[in-house]
Order: C-alpha cells, then sequence, then structure tokens
C-alpha cells in the first residue's frame, strides 16, 4: 500500500467517523436518559438531509448550505421534542416501556420514510457540496468538503459537550438521566428535559443527514445503513461518558474504510458486526464502558 | 396557633393496590421542628414522598402555606384491565410545583447524581427557587454549615462517602430555599463520628430558623431538635408529643411496643 492509497483511506475513515461519532452520540444521549433505543434516528436523519436539501433549491454556495443545515437542525429539534410526548410519554408508567418504545420508534421511522417519499418523490437528490477544490494531503488530494464536514461535526459534538457539562440546563439535562427521582425533588420538569434531550438528538441527527446528503444521494432509506453502524459504535464503545462514543465511532469508521480496502466493500459491514462480537465477548460494557450507564 | 404552615388532613395513600399509610393527620406551625419516629417499614417514607409529590395521594389533602397542593377529591380506582389506563390519568399531585413552593424533601440515601461533581450539583440545586430572594444568605449558610463540601467542590458524588453525600443533599435543599425542609433519616448508616457532625449540622439549620420535619431512629437526638414529636406506627400516627414533655429513649419504646418491648 502506497502513502498515498494509505492517507487517501485515513482522511476519509476520518470522515466517516466523524459521522458516526454525531450519529452516535445523539443515540447515546437517549439511550442513557430513557433507557430507549430510538429506531427513529435513521429517518430523522434522512428528513434533516431532504429538509437541507429543499432550502438549498432556494439558496446558493456556502451561505446556503449553512442555512439549509441550520434549519434543518431547528425543525428536527422541535420534532424530536415533540416526540417524546407522542411516542414514549404516554407509554411511561407502563411495565414494557422498552418494548412499546421500540415499537413506536420503529412506527414513527417507517412514517417518516413514507411521508418523505410522498412529498419528495422517489428520485435520489443530492445536496450539492458547495466546497469544492481539494488540498494536499500526504501526497493526496481530499475534497476540502470532507474537510469541512469533520471539522464542524467536531465543533458540534464539542458544543454539545460543553452544553451537557458547563450550563445548568445541560446539568438538568445529566442530572435527569442519572437519577430522575432525585431530579424530580430538585423541581425540574422531568418530561420537558427528557423531551429537550430527545430534541438534541434529533438535532444532530439532522446535521449528520446534512452530511451524508453533501456526500452520497438522498433516499428515504438513506439513515437505514448510518444507524445500524451508529448502533454497532454505541454497543463498542460504550455509553458510560460523553467520548465513549465518539472515540468508537472513529475506530469504526476507520476500520470501514480500510477493510473495504483490503476485503471488499461487502465486507465491511461482517468486518464490523465481528470487531463488536469480540469486544463483547471480552469486555461486555463496551470498550470505554463501566457496568452503569450514565450521561 | 395561626394557620399551619403544612397540614395533612385524612392522608391517605401507597402503591396502589397496597395502601401503606391512611387517615393521617399532620400539622407543622412556623418556625415550628417536628419529629417522625416509628419503626421501618411502616410507611414513614411513603407518606413523606406522598408529601413531596412523588406518588400520589390516594385520599385526603395536603395544604401548604394555605394553599391545596393536591387535586381534590380520591384517587379514582383502576377502572378498566384492558384500556391503556396511564394514557388518561392525571397525576394529582406533581413534585415540580410542590419544590417550586418551597417544601423541600431530602431523600432517605439519596444517591443523588454519581457522575456529577458537588459543584455541579449545588450550581442545578437553586433552579427550583427561581425568583425568590435570600439565597447568598442560604449559600453562606451552606458554607458554615459544611464547610467539608468545599474539600470535595470538584469530586464526583459517586466517590463520596455516605456521609458526604448526604450533605450534599441537605445542602442542596437548603440552596433550594426550603420554607419547609423534610429530612429523612438523615443518619442512616453513617458511622457514630459522622453521626454526631451531621446531627450538629441539622442543629446549626434548625437554629436558623427553618422549619423542619425530621425522620430518625434516635430519639435523644429527635427530642433535643424538635418541638413536637409524631409517632408513627402500623401506617398511622399513633400519638403526638409536645415539647414541654419530651420523652427519654425507654418511655418512647414502651409508648409504642408496651411494657415487655
Amino acid at each position: 500500500m502506497t502513502l498515498e492509497t494509505f492517507a487517501f483511506l485515513l482522511a476519509s475513515g476520518l470522515v466517516l467517523g466523524g459521522l458516526y461519532a454525531l450519529m452516535a452520540s445523539g443515540l447515546a444521549v437517549v439511550w442513557t436518559t430513557l433507557g430507549v433505543f430510538n429506531f427513529a434516528h435513521g429517518a430523522m436523519i434522512a428528513l434533516g438531509a431532504y429538509i437541507a436539501w429543499q432550502v438549498t433549491q432556494y439558496t446558493t454556495g456556502g451561505a446556503g448550505f449553512l442555512l439549509g443545515a441550520g434549519v434543518s437542525v431547528a425543525i428536527m429539534f422541535c420534532l424530536g421534542f415533540a416526540m417524546h410526548y407522542v411516542l414514549v410519554k404516554p407509554f411511561e408508567l407502563h411495565a414494557n416501556l422498552v418494548l412499546l418504545a421500540v415499537i413506536t420508534t420503529l412506527a414513527a421511522a417507517s412514517i417518516m420514510e413514507n411521508a418523505i417519499l410522498l412529498s419528495w418523490g422517489p428520485r435520489d437528490k443530492q445536496i450539492a457540496p458547495p466546497f469544492t477544490g481539494n488540498i494536499e494531503f500526504l501526497g493526496t488530494a481530499i475534497g476540502i468538503h470532507d474537510f469541512v464536514i469533520l471539522a464542524i461535526a467536531l465543533a458540534a459534538l464539542l458544543a454539545l459537550a460543553l452544553f451537557l457539562r458547563r450550563t445548568t440546563a445541560g446539568r438538568a439535562l445529566r442530572a435527569v438521566a442519572q437519577n430522575r427521582e432525585a431530579a424530580e425533588l430538585m423541581g425540574f420538569n422531568v418530561s420537558r428535559l427528557v423531551a429537550m434531550t430527545i430534541g438534541l438528538s434529533a438535532a444532530t441527527a439532522a446535521l449528520a443527514g446534512v452530511f451524508v446528503g453533501s456526500l452520497r444521494f438522498i433516499s428515504p432509506t438513506v439513515g437505514t445503513d448510518p444507524l445500524m453502524k451508529s448502533l454497532i459504535v454505541v454497543i463498542l464503545g460504550g455509553v458510560t461518558r460523553f467520548t465513549s462514543p465518539i472515540y468508537a465511532a472513529f475506530i469504526v469508521g476507520l476500520a470501514e474504510a480500510f477493510s473495504a480496502y483490503f476485503l471488499v466493500l461487502y465486507w465491511a459491514p461482517a468486518v464490523l458486526f465481528a470487531m463488536m462480537i469480540i469486544v463483547l465477548l471480552i469486555k461486555p460494557e463496551g470498550l470505554f464502558g463501566r457496568r452503569t450507564r450514565t450521561l | 396557633m395561626s394557620a399551619p404552615l403544612l397540614e395533612l388532613r385524612g392522608l391517605s395513600g401507597g402503591y396502589p393496590p397496597v395502601s401503606v399509610f391512611r387517615g393521617v393527620d399532620m400539622t407543622v406551625g412556623n418556625n415550628e421542628a417536628v419529629g417522625l419516629f416509628g419503626p421501618n417499614g411502616h410507611g414513614k417514607t411513603t407518606l413523606l414522598k406522598t408529601v413531596a409529590g412523588l406518588i400520589d395521594p390516594r385520599d385526603g389533602d395536603i395544604f401548604f402555606a394555605g394553599e391545596r397542593l393536591n387535586t381534590e377529591g380520591k384517587m379514582r380506582p383502576r377502572t378498566s384491565r384492558h384500556l391503556n389506563y396511564d394514557l388518561f390519568r392525571r397525576r394529582r399531585i406533581s413534585a415540580e410545583s410542590v419544590v417550586r413552593q418551597g417544601l423541600i424533601y431530602v431523600m432517605q440515601g439519596n444517591l443523588l447524581f454519581p457522575e456529577m461533581t458537588v459543584e455541579e450539583v449545588l450550581d442545578i440545586a437553586p433552579q427550583a427557587a427561581r425568583g425568590r430572594g435570600g439565597a447568598a444568605q442560604m449559600r453562606d449558610l451552606v458554607d458554615a454549615v459544611f464547610p467539608r463540601l468545599r474539600e470535595r467542590w470538584h469530586s464526583k458524588i459517586r466517590f463520596l462517602s455516605g456521609g458526604e453525600r448526604q450533605m450534599v443533599s441537605i445542602a442542596a435543599g437548603l440552596l433550594a430555599l426550603p420554607r419547609l425542609l423534610i429530612l429523612d433519616e438523615p443518619t442512616l448508616g453513617l458511622s457514630p463520628k459522622l453521626r454526631i457532625e451531621l446531627c450538629e449540622a441539622i442543629a446549626k439549620i434548625r437554629a436558623e430558623n427553618v422549619p423542619l420535619i425530621v425522620v430518625d431512629q434516635n430519639v435523644e437526638f429527635l427530642t433535643s431538635l424538635v418541638d413536637r414529636l409524631y409517632l408513627f406506627d402500623h401506617g398511622a400516627i399513633t400519638r403526638e408529643i409536645d415539647g414541654s414533655a419530651m420523652p427519654s429513649h425507654e418511655e418512647v419504646m414502651t409508648m409504642m411496643f408496651g411494657e415487655a418491648h
């Protein structure tokens, strides 16, 4: 393998890792707070991408791209917020909340995907990458767009982490995730905080969707594959800390890029699943996890 | 006596379908400290959790500072086995509004938020008291009463000892500017030394005229602290003892279990 190939694989692995980190932390935040896996996350990615695409139809260039991303993130935050009251809250007191939430989120995913199909039609779309041109990276030309995506993804994760650690509202969200009853006794509106958590998760999904949409083609089911990968990331990395899925995301992204080159593209998921199973056999709580889940 | 700060009238409750306490009448006056003493497992904590709004009361009323905290009337029994009853069920009391009123319950053996630091917990604690004055004063009181917390300022709750965790719980309760502070077995499971430290801290809090309800298993501590003592047995208040005639441990045991305890 030449240095150029290595640099190319490294760069695409890192970009993939950034995307997976964005999606997986959105999933992990909901998982730690509610104990529920949000299967609608993939459809949220797709919907986010379509909303941004619609905005870029009326605008041009980098500003249009960023505006599209912003609008998409804002709309998806509201949608995620509302989803809590429709999909989770009515079943909160039920003993089988986890199973019910699996079904309701799957239903939401199906509804969203079909709504996308109805409103935007089956033809694939692409968000035009606004940042054209290449830069030299270890002897290979890498698109500036890839770097911009990686940078925005990392910045968004940093912003989310700072929000959760430093602001009172973010600390309240973590409090709800760690001890719901004690959070109630502190006078927090727990339902609203949980809804906010899902909203934040949907917002990260939208951002990821915008990036996916500018790298690949958008179809109503564009989120299915990233959802699967983020699931692997969350399980592989564990969810003890906010950062654990992020490390795992880069491991998965790089593993995918390199296995696609050394094996065949179709084998990449198999490699990832094998990796996940081996890690789970040795360390059931995930690579960076402890037995308890907290935020 | 003027209108009491907290008044429970015929309060009954529990975890449906189990009834844990019934017909509890209890009052706490302004600037009064009240003790609650009784055997473990007889429903003291369930009663206090109901007052704090975590559990819906079944019947009876909770008045705090002249306002009713619960929805009027009785809890309706579950009528259908088939419908999603939870979908239509309205909570009869909400912890959020209870806390907003200034009725602060410090849970028994509170685990708090294991992954948060002392600083973070005490940062979010005053949220409940939004818009009420006296925050700076309360912070000074917390610093004076629990100097130990400053040393552990950046430790996660997970790494604190049981006593320190209890101190954080009480400090968080104080920062919420309580008009009435409920301490549920604050000295549970502590070493004798820490126990003394915590009892002194609670006495200091009492000296600042914070109205209290204290549950404890130590009669001497309770009688030295409170103005009135309620004996609680089998889910009901069995006796109310006035401050002028505080009994000893032996006398309380005799009252509760008879001569041959």
